[in-house]
């Protein structure tokens, strides 16, 4: 309930006129289906009783027409009203799960282990659709069609309409909240069922080497066998306790029918109605209760509904807090660290221990260290996202959160992996400048050396990416990457592992462009890898927090075995 | 219609059966009507209701029998389908071991996750749904019309017209929704992927500093989308509008004529009133096949799919067997001409390689990226199938190197090796399973992970991999080291190991891998030149063939590719001439 309140409640006073709509739509059309049939029972019974003429049963007959021609138009409507509705939802709910995940983007990953999180958590708004469609709109029509039936009954009979209500009471709300807490189990024993499948199979098909080669794929086969034969048996008893319950509510629907005929009949012979109305009064139940049927099928989703929404809450869990920007970046911007440490939640260990560091402006420094070693606390510290826990970080005179949103004007970071959107190669380069002229992005193109290899696609620089980039390798994605920090022309730039995975050739051809465009800029290089050492100006090595080693290259070669012993590693040399 | 559908085992028995049963639920419907019309009359007449008692029994008994009938359906339907599609589901899952880890990628993992796991269910329901509608939409209609003709013929032709109109008009929208939806795939996609792309690439949106601005990109595109689709829904909708509109509407003229006709007496009142209740039972069946169109249509795809992977021709393991020795000091593996063809693009991406490798040799790989490396690597642990060449182990020849005495002696360690989720203790006893804790524990100790497994609060029962503890290349390494320790066997093949871990990482790594390639034949895949020194013989592979094989220092000596990969690599010497095969 808290989840709907949340997530479904705003949404249905933001567009309560567009649901009212679509409802009203909904409503229409079962009312002119169940007023065809009530119509053409009158005129069947009418005409039967051969009037003197047409004329009497005019009215009738333009009933007939006009609700045959009503419903299908009212049911079209309220369709695509509804679809309109929720499309309006889906783009408020996606930029509102967006609103919650960008404050702590950089933490997903260490926050959220779960496979492709945030693949799953826009299927979940997606799947939300179904809320609205199939479960909301059926439901409210339901309950209006049983409200009507059973105070127009009422008008006539009230002991007889309350009977009725007792009846269709039992199609639209006992067979509704039994299937809820049925089925409700079973698709939770389903679901477990179901994700270990998954699991299993993305596992497997991910180390298909391993099981290739460890001959067990037998053992495999087997587990598979009973895990699918048992989700299996689980989705046939509930296949099984639909087709029942099928039966069953129409078993209920063709006593409701007898009823409604019975008392129709016994309240024409009292005078209570005309006997022309028993065929209308009769047949009528049947449209009426095909509105009202669905409604077990559409609250039975509720739990589908509940778990999505439920990933979606996980995420709000972690409150941002505001950042406040006063200070504003300038041109140069020295980079000092002054006894910095820093922990993290629930590790006893420093992940920064008394770190002190000068970047003058335009210095090149290399950054290395093992995984753990402290690199990417080292980068979040200074692009303001961690705090330091004592000591101080400052870029150009403020620390990096007092620029707050300002700081990536400031700091431009490359990592391994750089995202690349699926659109054109110049609108990802732009990405860097809001508002960068075709010529700046021509230039900054060719800085980082694609221009002739772009020139020779059929669409040059409006080459899409394709999904996630695959149409370009390692090399050529990392350089359009290039071209979108050269765009956001910050006075620092962070360089993350910018070449692993790459081949030795094309690591260096990259790394010298790297350093030939960013001359101007302080560089701070992560790195993995001793190539391109001989360059920087600065070398610092990381060990569980603190720095082992700083210095040039040529002093660390001097001073320490360590250092030298690597770098000949390096080379080849050893 | 679907050409496999009548394929299947048993399913021509359930055609049968639910034919069966069809024709005698269409009997149902009619007595169902002509009793309620009957009962109906009778009260009308004024008879108290205890005189139509009997004519509501029937009814109700009609009633009953037409809908167990479709109750029966269902269930025989629904085992049919089950059966069927379990069956496939576990026929796709073997294929998948024999397509092979290639085409398994080239189809890309998480697609044929969901093909098992989310398309058998769709199958399902498509086989589930489609052979009972398209029978009832067969029989239903033509029993109903055969007695609304014998009842009266005027109601009958005019509900014979409507029926191919409507068909008509259903197949025709369809058709112009079908072409407008392709017309704006492209865009739809592109709408569609908006906000996964956006959620993926917020990292570097934040980095970018364009991550709060981009909340408007991802509303404005949210709502392009919902106009596109809007626009597209109107015209898909109208076809079921169409089938509504003409069933509705038939229902109204029949009764509107029926009316008419009782007014002159051409009619009676019983058999006017129970042809006005079929009308719209004649057009049921025919609704209920559009309403479920989209639900059978995924259900139909997702079986296509299914066929065409079936169908694929497998790369792999075709269960001979072939009677090599294991592999010893004095074993010989000789490779001549050896070629593979890109199954994609029909290009050789390694052709004419020859060489011999002998008892524990190690034997270096090099060559840039694309150069063929991991293709080699790949048909020699038989992960994919050569498509010429000569194979001789022992001066046995083999047409491959996928079987079973082959690949049991091998131990494989890829660049990053799979970390499957599971715990510690499973991950490294996975190629000895039923491995003592002491053996396991001192493979991990080795492997330099006993700090790590100390640091875990379950220690050798922590889980990892996906969904668990994320483990570093480091350790990642260590563990398939681990692996190889516990089921130590005669042949080793590495893909480039270590290039993504930190320099000490690697050192440290290669002194544990050193002790380990003892007494074994190695082939060592790698770009690292560290490595290539502690080779026997190196094998220089660019543009898919074998440029120059020999021991470091000849090669070095001969200033060949060799070479000139070395000293590009240390910055000396410019390069040009190494060509990757694309």
């Amino acid at each position: 309930m808290a989840y709907f309140n949340r997530y479904i409640k705003p949404y249905i006073r933001q567009y309560r006129w567009l649901m009212v709509a679509t409802v009203l739509l909904g409503i229409v059309a079962f009312l002119a289906s169940s007023m065809l049939t009530f119509t053409s029972g009158y005129l069947i019974t009418r005409a039967s009783e051969m009037p003197v003429t047409i004329l009497l049963i005019y009215v009738p007959i333009v009933g007939v027409r006009a609700f045959g021609i009503a419903r299908p138009v009212a049911r079209y409507f309220e369709r695509l009203s509804g679809h309109n509705t929720v499309l309006k939802i889906l783009a408020d709910m996606r930029v509102k799960l967006y609103e919650m995940l960008e404050p702590q983007a950089l933490f997903i990953r260490s926050r959220f282990q779960a496979g492709d999180l945030l693949g799953t958590l826009a299927d979940d708004i997606e799947h939300l659709q179904d809320a609205y469609i199939r479960t909301i709109f059926p439901v409210v029509t339901a309950l209006f069609l049983f409200l009507y039936s059973v105070c127009t009954l009422a008008a006539f009979d009230w002991q007889f309409a309350l009977w009725i209500a007792l009846l269709m009471g039992i199609v639209l709300f006992v067979y509704p909240l039994l299937s809820l807490y049925f089925m409700k189990k079973r698709q939770i024993a389903l679901k477990e069922t179901q994700s270990r499948l998954y699991r299993n199979v993305t596992d497997t098909l991910f180390g298909i080497r391993d099981w290739i080669i460890s001959g067990k794929k037998e053992r495999f086969f087997k587990q598979f066998h009973e895990d699918s034969q048992e989700s299996h048996e689980m989705e046939r008893k509930m296949s099984f306790w639909n087709h029942n319950r099928n039966f069953q509510l129409q078993v209920i629907s063709g006593m409701i029918l007898i009823f409604t005929g019975i008392w129709a009949g016994h309240a024409a012979m009292h005078g209570d109605i005309a006997p022309t109305y028993i065929a209308s009064f009769t047949l009528v139940t049947l449209p009426i209760l095909e509105g009202i049927i669905p409604a077990s099928a559409a609250v039975e989703k509720i739990p589908a509904y509940k778990e999505s929404l439920q990933r979606i809450d996980a995420i709000r869990q972690y409150v941002p807090d505001k950042s406040r920007n006063s200070a504003v970046p300038g041109e140069k911007a020295d980079i000092r660290l002054e006894h910095v440490f820093y922990y993290y939640e629930n590790e006893p260990a420093a992940a920064l221990n008394d770190v002190s560091l000068t970047i003058p402006h335009g210095q090149k420094i290399a950054v290395l260290g093992k995984s753990g070693a402290g690199k990417s606390t080292l980068l979040h510290l200074l692009i303001g996202a961690l705090q330091p826990a004592s000591g101080t970080v400052s870029i150009g005179g403020h620390a990096p959160a007092a620029y707050g949103e300002g700081i990536h004007q400031l700091v431009s970071v490359l990592n391994q992996k750089p995202y690349l959107f699926a659109t054109t190669v110049e609108n990802n380069a732009a990405l860097g400048r809001p508002g960068a002229t075709s010529e700046e992005i021509e230039e900054a193109i060719r800085q980082v050396k694609l221009d002739r290899y772009l020139h020779s696609l059929p669409n040059g620089i409006h080459t899409q990416m394709e999904e996630t980039g695959q149409r370009f390798s390692g090399g050529e994605r990392q350089r359009i990457a290039l071209a979108r920090i050269l765009l956001q022309n910050t006075p620092v730039v962070i360089l993350d592992e910018p070449t692993v995975g790459l081949d030795p050739l094309t690591e260096k051809d990259l790394l010298d462009t790297m350093f030939e465009v960013l001359k101007d800029k302080t560089v701070i290089f992560i790195t993995h890898h001793l190539a391109g050492m001989e360059k920087m100006d600065q070398i610092v090595f990381l060990d569980e927090g603190k720095i082992a080693m700083q210095g040039t290259h040529a002093a660390l070669m001097e001073n320490h075995a360590r250092y030298r012993k690597l770098y000949q590693l390096d080379r080849g040399d050893a | 219609m679907d050409k496999h559908l009548m394929q299947y085992k048993g399913s021509l028995k359930t055609f049968i059966i639910a034919g069966c049963l069809t024709m005698i639920q269409s009997v149902a419907i009619i007595v169902q009507a002509v009793y309620l019309a009957k009962a109906i009359v009778h009260l009308y007449k004024g008879v108290p209701w205890q005189e139509a008692a009997a004519e509501f029994g029937i009814f109700f008994a009609a009633h009953l029998i037409r809908h167990f009938l479709q109750w029966a359906k269902s269930r025989v339907a629904f085992r049919f389908a089950g059966r069927t599609s379990l069956h496939y589901q576990n026929l796709l899952v073997e294929k998948l071991f024999r397509i092979g880890p290639r085409a398994i990628s080239r189809h890309g993992t998480g697609n044929l996750v969901t093909l098992c796991l989310e398309g058998i269910p769709e199958f399902r329901t498509y086989l589930e749904l489609f052979i009972p509608r398209f029978i009832a939409c067969l029989t239903i209609p033509a029993v109903l019309l055969v007695y609304i003709f014998s009842q009266d013929v005027e109601t009958g032709i005019t509900l014979l017209v409507v029926m191919p109109i409507l068909i008509g008009f259903l197949i025709l929208l369809g058709l112009a929704a079908q072409k407008q939806k392709e017309a704006r795939w492209e865009t739809y996609q592109l709408l569609s992927r908006h906000f996964v792309d956006s959620l993926r690439g917020l990292v570097t949106l934040k980095f970018l500093g364009r991550s709060k601005s981009h909340k408007e990109a991802i509303w404005e595109v949210s709502n392009k989308y919902r106009i596109a689709t809007n626009r597209t829904l109107r015209i898909a909708f109208l076809s079921s509008f169409s089938l509504d509109f003409f069933a509705t509407l038939s229902v109204a003229v029949v009764a509107v004529e029926l009316g008419l006709r009782l007014i002159n007496g051409q009619i009676g009142f019983e058999p006017a009133l129970a042809l006005l209740i079929l009308a719209p039972e004649y057009f049921m069946p025919v609704r209920d096949l559009g309403s479920d169109y989209h639900a059978t249509m995924n259900g139909k795809e997702a079986g296509e799919k299914i066929h065409r992977l079936l169908a694929e021709k497998e790369d792999f393991g075709n269960g001979l067997s072939f009677p090599v020795p294991v592999w010893n000091e004095h074993s010989t593996l000789t490779v001549e001409g050896l070629e593979k063809q890109s199954p994609e693009e029909n290009r050789a991406i390694l052709q004419d390689v020859t060489f011999t490798a002998r008892g524990f040799q190690k034997i270096g790989v090099i060559g840039i990226s694309g150069s063929g490396k991991s293709t080699l690597i790949d048909l020699l642990s038989g992960f994919s199938m050569p498509n010429g060449g000569r194979i001789r182990i022992d001066g046995l020849e083999v047409p491959h190197l996928s079987f079973t005495e082959w690949q049991k002696q091998v131990n494989y360690i890829p660049q990053h090796p799979y970390i499957f989720a599971k715990t510690v203790r499973e991950n490294i006893a996975w190629y000895a399973p039923d491995a003592p804790l002491e053996k396991i524990e001192e493979a991990a100790r080795t492997a330099g992970l006993s700090d790590l497994i100390a640091s875990f609060p379950n220690g050798l029962d922590e889980k990892i991999g996906q969904g668990g503890r994320v483990l570093s290349g480091g350790e990642e390494q260590r563990i398939a080291l681990a692996r190889a320790l516990l089921d130590a066997r005669p042949v080793m093949l590495l893909d480039e190991p270590t290039a993504h871990l930190d320099i000490e990482t690697e050192q440290e790594i290669k002194q544990l891998m050193l002790p380990l390639f003892e007494h074994k034949l190695v082939f060592f895949a790698t770009h690292r030149l560290h490595w290539v020194k502690e080779m026997d013989l190196i094998l220089v592979m660019d543009g898919g063939r074998l440029r120059e094989a020999g021991t470091y220092d000849e090669l070095y000596r001969k200033k060949g590719a060799f070479y000139e990969l070395v000293e590009a690599q240390r910055g000396g010497v410019e390069h040009g001439i190494l060509q990757p095969v694309y």
